[in-house]
């Protein structure tokens, strides 16, 4: 496992994401103080999910045409999105966040 | 010169004449969405309604469907709000907060910054031969602000909105330049439609202050600030002068210049219309010295009187109206009424001023309601076989027209004229029988030099 910086806790407020641009594109959510990590990229189309909209129930909305996704589990929840999206662990470390990736993903 | 639908006959401009066919001809129309909305420089929106990133309101311009957003980056761009793919409008909202715009009907997605980003199925449909790049949201070409108005041009070529606003500017200022820190919308937009040409609204916005003593008549009367109308304690137009401002004896002005066209009376003291609630008029007195500090006793003690930038945008000062009127066919209008105020006014006259504002020009204002009636009778007897064929006067004051000395701007008349009126006909004329902006440029001045030699 790689452990990527992704920026500082100040950085990430409630309701906002971040991409990194790793490869495959990794998106980093706040939702009300918890910290997810899902694939970027939307599993329907291109969009990034870091464009998305982050909702109460902890999940994200994708931005282009709505589907939801869980920022727990990465679970596609409606359409038009059937294919789930993939999640990474988050650590909080001091004032910063990291993203451990399995190797695979270069930084 | 390239008249071919003969408009020219249609209207004489040294004669002071027009022919009705101008407000009910679908060819006349046609050619007007393309020579005069196709080139002009429209109002689209107020920076005040777009003031974060992803902040959109959507308008059009003449009937073309607009978005116009507020960049990433703080800057702003607009849109044809049609989709690329198979031209289904794009963004149904009035206006919000977005990240994207998705087409409601197969789905295609375009960023902020109009590149198309997602295309549903891409792959298996396409094949990945969609070169998505060549399928970003048509952009409003020319876009810049003026004191916190935005406005978008379709054509290259149109001179820069300084050239093209010409003297008018100084009128303009007049409104959005009282206090420092400009103006901003206050509420939501009222938009409604009636059953008339474009052309009957702007062109009385333009140039015609002689309606309103008799088409006013009874507002003017039951509304005067007279002890019998103050029973209530908050009195309309508390503390302000009893008489009509026409009916004062100082004289105004009326000003004509490239089409557009504005008129007021000179008060002794700055006195907003008697419609307006008794707090906006007292904050009108209270704010007077700094209103004059920046733009002379003149436009600062002017706080009534009509505007028309051509061809759409029109506005009120004092009543603090902005109007425009979109055209949906020769017969139609869709008209966009916004209330300004100066963004440094205490919220509690924001709030008054809104109430004023409606009240008098809101789609059940008592004003307002007076206008439109005029416009949509007219309307309703050119369906006449006659009636099409009758000329109208638009003769007032004609001759009349003079260059100032004293300081006001432009080729003016008395207020009571139709100097405006007639210039903006001149100007519709030759943006309608006009190839290039070059052409546009040297009939209205050569019209402009007989008026007032030179
Ligand atoms: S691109 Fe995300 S739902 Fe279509
Ligand atoms: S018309 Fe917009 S996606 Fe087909
Ligand atoms: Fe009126």
């Amino acid at each position: 496992m790689d452990k990527i910086f992704v920026c500082a806790v100040a950085e990430l407020p409630p309701g906002e994401a971040r991409r990194i641009e790793t490869d495959p594109v990794i998106a980093v959510f706040n939702q009300d103080g918890e910290f997810y990590a899902l694939a970027d990229r939307c599993t329907h189309g291109e969009a990034s999910m870091s464009d998305g909209y982050v909702e109460d129930d902890c999940t994200v909305e994708c931005p282009i045409h709505s589907a939801k996704f869980c920022l727990k589990t990465g679970k596609a929840l409606t359409q038009p999105a059937t294919v789930d999206l993939a999640t990474f662990k988050v650590e909080v470390e001091g004032d910063n966040v990291y993203v451990l990736a399995p190797a695979q993903v270069a930084a | 010169m390239d008249d071919k639908l003969n408009v020219r006959q249609l209207v004489d401009a040294h004669k002071g004449t027009v022919k009705p066919a101008i407000y009910i001809d679908q060819d006349i129309y046609d050619l007007e969405l393309e020579r005069v909305f196709g080139r002009s420089w429209l109002f689209l929106a107020h920076e005040s309604q777009l003031p974060k990133a992803g902040d959109f309101f959507t308008t059009y311009m003449g009937e073309d469907p607009v978005i116009v957003t507020r960049q990433k980056d703080g800057s702003i761009a607009a849109f044809l709000n049609q989709c690329r793919h198979r031209g289904m409008k794009l963004c149904h909202a009035d206006s919000g907060n977005t990240r994207a715009f998705t087409c409601p009907y197969h789905g295609w997605g375009f960023g902020l910054e109009g590149g198309l980003s997602v295309v549903p199925l891409e792959q298996e449909a396409y094949r990945n031969g969609l070169d998505k790049s060549k399928w970003g949201l048509v952009r409003v070409p020319r876009l810049t602000t003026y004191k916190g108005l935005i406005f978008g041009n379709w054509d290259e070529t149109a001179p820069s909105l300084e050239d093209y606003l010409g003297d008018m500017a100084w009128y303009m200022d007049g409104f959005l330049d009282r206090r420092e820190g400009g103006t901003e919308v206050v509420g939501g937009v009222h938009k409604w439609v009636i059953d008339c040409n474009w052309k009957f609204a702007a062109e009385q916005f333009c140039s015609d202050q002689y309606h309103a003593p008799y088409t006013h008549g009874s507002a003017i009367q039951v509304l005067a600030p007279t002890p019998e109308n103050k029973s209530d304690g908050k009195p309309l137009g508390d503390g302000q002068t009893q008489r009509p401002a026409w009916a004062n004896g100082l004289g105004g002005v009326q000003f004509s210049e490239k089409g557009h066209g504005s008129a007021f009376f000179f008060t002794e003291k700055p006195d907003a219309n008697v419609w307006v609630g008794g707090e906006v008029s007292e904050y009108f007195r209270e704010t007077y010295p700094e209103a004059e500090r920046r733009l002379g006793s003149v436009r600062a003690l002017r706080l009534a009187g009509h505007n028309t930038m051509f061809p759409t945008l029109s506005w009120l000062n004092g009543t603090q109206t902005l109007r425009v009127w979109h055209p949906k066919g020769p017969n139609q209008i869709e008209v966009w009424v916004f209330c300004i105020a100066d963004k440094a006014a205490p919220d509690s006259v924001k709030e008054a001023l809104k109430a004023s504002h409606a009240r008098a020009f809101g789609p059940a204002g008592f004003l307002e309601q007076d206008d439109s009636e005029n416009w949509v009778e007219v309307q309703k007897v050119l369906r006449g076989y006659k009636a099409k064929q009758t000329g109208f006067c638009v003769q007032m004051g004609l001759g009349f027209e003079e260059r100032r000395k004293d300081g006001i701007p432009g080729v003016t008349n008395y207020t009571f004229a139709e100097t405006a009126a007639r210039g903006f006909y001149q100007r519709w004329v030759d943006m309608m029988t006009s190839e290039t902006w070059a052409e546009i440029e040297a009939r209205t001045k050569e019209y402009q030099k007989e008026l007032v030699h030179g």
